[in-house]
């Protein structure tokens, strides 16, 4: 009997994975703004979280200068810890940076990127992230807001792909419904901005959207996160004071966009 | 040589093989013998005191000699003879079956056709038939793919598409029942080839002595020939789906020449394959890879162009009916986990809308995602539990999934759906699958082609292998591994291909087994160079079971080493997941008991119809509606066949030469087991050109078995005088006198000189 899983079981899930997730998995954090060439993992799994790991122009706070960094490795280890509990996916246990001019990101089909509103991608790296997506892989874009932020955003995006739109992905999208049944976007606010203004948008990113872009099958290549942080909500899903509906909210999202890209 | 031996002992062999020897002297051979040896005793006396000059050897020489001459002697008094059993003339009848089929008209190599030698041979003014007109009342048939009885041999047209030597004789002593039949001349090139076996007629023959004389007609070997005997052509395939078909290509005096074998689709070229012309005796399996794209029952067509010096051109081509169907084949894969597999394989045949992937992943425990539904409520609750819900799919495929989330009657079913409803199974490699998933000592540890072993590892990692994988000769041949037009393009896309993993340790294959890829441990597993099982298949009951024991297929299509418009991994799947569905049989099933027939011949169309469960229904209503070539359609109710379950049966006669398209219907009152589609070719049929020399050896079996004899065109002669003392029928019994054979008289002589010639040298003449 197919059953659906409940929001509270999730976060029951998430809070007993917080409270056991462990530093494990590559411990390397780059200390330069770009990471070293990725090197063959050291256990092998069908799944590994892999954030993208791109030229910034110094823009951004990530560390070192990089944007691609930011709420890494923290907000990768908690959800994959979570991701783990929720499924049944065999996840490498950690993050997993990768350039977007390394051949190795070939065998990570799915990729994360992150505060994409202070890209700047090299040429290369343009190269490397469309031939990445149509070879079959899959970006999942998330945490940058306003037009401001969008404008690079989607600048970058036309680099790569000239002749390919970019789409609302509307609530009957499968994406909203192949693990978790989500009937609204909500917006999911950063966890310090929220704490001390209570409000969930920054700058003019008043409303969240998602977006996507798809090749000429039809086949969704990207989903856009926009005008909301998820990453945050999974960085910070431990606190208290962190609202449960939008860690909920980051969570479900994220177990659909990894559940969607592994079964289309 | 038999002229030699008639000379010297006065009758052919034939009559000393049917007739029994005795003395034909009125004394009885005692007597005689008892008056020959008192008779003897004062000749060996006066032997004994006549000494004179000669020596005790003289004396044993000259007695021996003596002796024997007197022991011919005695041999000629008591009057040797034959005792034969003859028929009487003109009181019994004799069949003359004459082959009317198109063999017949194949030249020989003196320039003349079988067939005018038959009518020469059979001439009625001729010495053969005015010899046998003297003895029997003779009575004429042709036959090909039906006897006939004719009035004689002018009515011979030598046009029959078929040779049915045994249907023949059975008719022949059918309609000749109740007259003394005292056998039966066939005279055929014996090309039979008709589906009955021809022994179980020459059992009655043999039962009611009546001989078969067999003549036969043709040469023996052909010096100069290419044939194209066989094409294993499915019967049914999905439109696109490229098939490799098996030509087996015979040749006599071309070996290694290159010619083309070209593929004709209802008259347009879809393929040409060269290949090397095999050396005289040995077969070539030429496999050819062809696809076809207009769905309907399609002619095929294979040809080589006729070779210099060569005869016979008919036998160089071969025609086929096939179904191409233009529907959509579901096929069902259970996944046990999210891996990336599923996402790229489904994409890969996403754009094939022949198929359709109903894909059931469990994404956590007792939660499943479902896609490509017909129906909101199909797989609802998971992994089908019943027969009806399984048997529906023609194929299965089961992902990363542990044997032990199954049921034992699910493990049951699954193992059924292969043996018994004919399904084929493909079981992915993962973690969860094969010996590492805990299939051993289940159900389907049977199924699988594959042998089960105990893992040497704990973990995937400890077990995770990167091989490279290849095709085995098998699989450069096989339409699921072919994923290029030519076997050696083929094989190099596949040596492009980069390395993939397996955690599944399979390294030997079950007997039975046909292994389409293999691998080669380039990292990991049990150290470099070792060898696994990649791609394996067998039959297993009245379906298949396959193995494909990587993980990360999807490497041939994402890593970096692939260009971005390879198409491998799609071809590889498209082609693979269309030959999971190739043979599958449907509820309903109908084909002509001959997919190629001539006008006005009569054909059965004949429908397997079975449930929903796969049980054979027999009080079903099943109508075949037949389209002609010209577009009329004729709608023909079929009755169940009774001898056996769930087959029904129509004979239909077509008449005209084209393709006929035949639907066939089943349903019981408002249930609907479904439709089938096939095909019937109606044009002159080219089979009486294969194999075109004489069959000697099936003549000379007929004959044999039945008490006949075999005869060349040469020996014919001879047949009117061994029909009177080989043939049944009313008969009398008679003898012949052996004791003036010439060979008494030249030994008595030859005893009797000798002696005088050994008397003059020792000088006691």
């Amino acid at each position: 009997m197919i059953r659906q899983l409940r929001p509270s079981s999730v976060v029951i899930a998430a809070v007993t994975a917080l409270a056991t997730a462990g530093h494990v998995g590559n411990p390397a954090v780059p200390d330069e703004s770009l990471p070293p060439p990725q090197q063959p993992p050291h256990e092998w799994h069908e799944f590994y979280f892999t954030r993208a790991a791109y030229s910034s122009g110094g823009g951004g706070w990530g560390r070192r200068g990089g944007s691609w960094a930011i709420d890494y490795p923290k907000a990768d280890r908690q959800f994959v810890t979570v991701l783990k509990r929720l499924t049944n996916l065999d996840a490498f246990n950690g993050e997993n940076a990768v350039l977007l001019t390394d051949p190795a990101i070939r065998r990570y089909p799915f990729l994360y990127a992150l505060e994409v509103g202070y890209m700047s991608l090299s040429e290369e790296e343009v190269t490397g992230l469309r031939d990445y997506l149509k070879a079959g892989g899959f970006l999942v874009i998330d945490d940058f807001w306003g037009t401001r932020e969008w404008a690079v955003f989607e600048w970058n995006m036309r680099r790569v792909f000239p002749e390919h739109p970019i789409i609302d992905l509307d609530l009957d999208h499968p994406v909203f419904n192949t693990f978790y049944e989500i009937d609204e976007i909500l917006q999911v606010p950063a966890y310090r901005r929220h704490y001390w203004s209570g409000r969930t948008s920054e700058r003019d990113g008043y409303v969240p959207y998602v977006k996507g872009i798809e090749d000429h099958d039809g086949r969704l290549m990207v989903i856009i996160n926009w005008n909301t942080d998820l990453g945050d909500a999974w960085e910070w899903a431990e606190q208290p004071d962190y609202p449960l509906q939008y860690s909920t909210f980051a969570f479900q999202m994220g177990v659909n966009m990894i559940v969607y890209a592994m079964s289309h | 040589m038999n002229a030699l031996f008639e000379f010297l002992f006065k009758y052919r062999p034939t009559l000393y093989q049917e007739g029994d020897f005795s003395f034909l002297s009125p004394w009885p051979v005692g007597t005689v013998a008892l008056v020959a040896a008192a008779l003897a005793v004062p000749a060996v006396l006066t032997y004994l005191r006549a000494r004179g000059r000669s020596s005790a050897a003289d004396r044993w020489v000259l007695g021996l000699l003596r002796g024997t001459a007197l022991l011919v002697l005695f041999f000629i008094v008591m009057q040797p003879g034959l005792i034969l059993t003859s028929v009487v003339p003109q009181r019994n009848f004799l069949a003359v079956l004459v082959d009317d089929s198109r063999s017949m008209t194949i030249d020989d190599r003196d320039g003349s056709s079988r067939a005018d030698k038959a009518t020469g041979l059979l001439d009625p003014e001729g010495d053969l038939i005015a010899r046998l007109d003297e003895g029997f009342a003779l009575r004429y048939f042709r036959f090909s793919s039906r006897p006939a009885r004719v009035d004689g041999v002018n009515a011979l047209r030598f046009g029959g598409s078929r040779t049915r030597i045994g249907d023949a004789l059975a008719h022949a002593q059918d309609e000749l029942q109740g007259v003394p039949l005292s056998g039966i001349v066939v005279v055929s090139d014996g090309g039979d080839n008709s589906d009955e076996a021809v022994g179980e007629v020459l059992l009655p023959l043999r039962a009611a002595s009546v001989p078969v004389f067999a003549v036969g007609l043709g040469d023996e070997e052909m010096e100069a020939d290419v044939q194209l005997s066989r094409a294993d052509v499915p019967g049914r395939a999905l439109a696109g789906t490229s098939m490799i078909v098996n030509v087996l290509v015979e040749a006599t005096g071309y070996a290694g020449r290159a010619v083309p074998v070209v593929v004709e689709d209802m008259g347009t070229i879809v393929t040409t394959e060269e290949v090397t012309l095999p050396r005289d005796g040995q077969p070539l399996v030429a496999p050819v890879a062809i696809t076809l794209e207009v769905p309907g029952a399609r002619e095929l067509t294979f040809r080589i162009a006729g070779q210099p010096d060569e005869r016979v051109l008919e036998n160089n081509e071969l025609h086929a009916v096939m179904q191409v169907r233009d529907g959509t084949e579901k096929i069902l894969y259970f996944e046990g986990e999210p891996r990336h597999e599923v996402a790229f394989m489904l994409r890969a045949v996403g754009d094939d809308e022949s198929l359709q992937v109903v894909l059931l992943q469990r994404t956590a425990e007792n939660k499943f995602f479902r896609r490509n539904l017909d129906d909101p409520l199909e797989l609802v609750e998971g992994f089908p539990t019943t027969r009806e819900d399984l048997y529906r799919y023609p194929a299965l495929i089961l992902g990363s999934v542990e044997a032990s989330f199954f049921t034992h009657d699910q493990l049951d079913m699954i193992a059924d759906f292969v043996s018994e409803r004919g399904g084929t199974l493909l079981m992915l490699g993962g973690r969860r699958a094969f010996a590492e998933g805990g299939y051993q000592g289940t159900p389907l540890e049977d199924v699988l082609p594959v042998v089960l072993e105990e893992t040497a590892g704990n973990t995937p990692t400890e077990r995770l292998a990167f091989v490279k994988v290849a095709p085995t000769p098998a699989g450069t041949n096989h339409p699921a591994t072919r994923i290029d037009g030519a076997a050696e393009e083929s094989a190099a896309r596949w040596d492009s291909l980069p390395p993939v993993s397996t955690t599944n340790v399979l390294t030997r294959l079950k007997p039975g087994a046909t292994e389409l890829l293999g691998g080669t441990v380039v990292q990991g597993g049990d150290g470099e160079g070792t060898d696994r099982v990649v791609m394996a298949f067998q039959r297993y009951g009245k379906g298949r079971s396959m193995v494909l024991a990587v993980q990360d297929t999807w490497l041939w299509q994402m890593d970096h080493t692939v260009p971005l418009e390879d198409q491998s991994h799609e071809t590889f799947w498209r082609q693979l997941l269309r030959w999971l569905v190739a043979d599958t049989p449907d509820p309903v099933e109908a084909a002509p008991a001959s997919e190629s027939v001539e006008a006005g011949e009569v054909v059965s169309l004949e429908a397997t119809v079975l449930d929903e469960g796969f049980v054979e229904v027999n009080g079903a209503r099943v109508t075949a509606r037949v389209t002609t070539p010209t577009g009329e359609v004729e709608e023909l109710p079929m009755e169940w066949s009774v001898t056996e379950d769930g087959r029904y049966t129509v004979p239909f006669t077509p008449d005209m030469e084209g393709i006929y398209e035949v639907s066939v219907d089943a349903g019981r009152d408002t249930v609907a087991f479904g439709t089938a589609e096939t095909g019937l070719r109606v044009a002159p049929g080219t089979g009486e050109f294969r194999d075109p020399h004489q069959r000697r050896s099936l003549m000379e079996r007929i004959a044999e078995e039945t008490g006949g004899r075999y005869y060349t065109l040469e020996t014919a002669s001879r047949l009117p005088e061994d029909l009177r003392y080989t043939g049944g029928g009313i008969t009398v019994t008679e003898e012949r006198d052996l004791w003036d054979m010439p060979l008494l008289f030249l030994l008595l002589a030859g005893l009797l000189g000798a002696e005088w010639a050994y008397r003059r040298k020792r000088g006691l003449a």
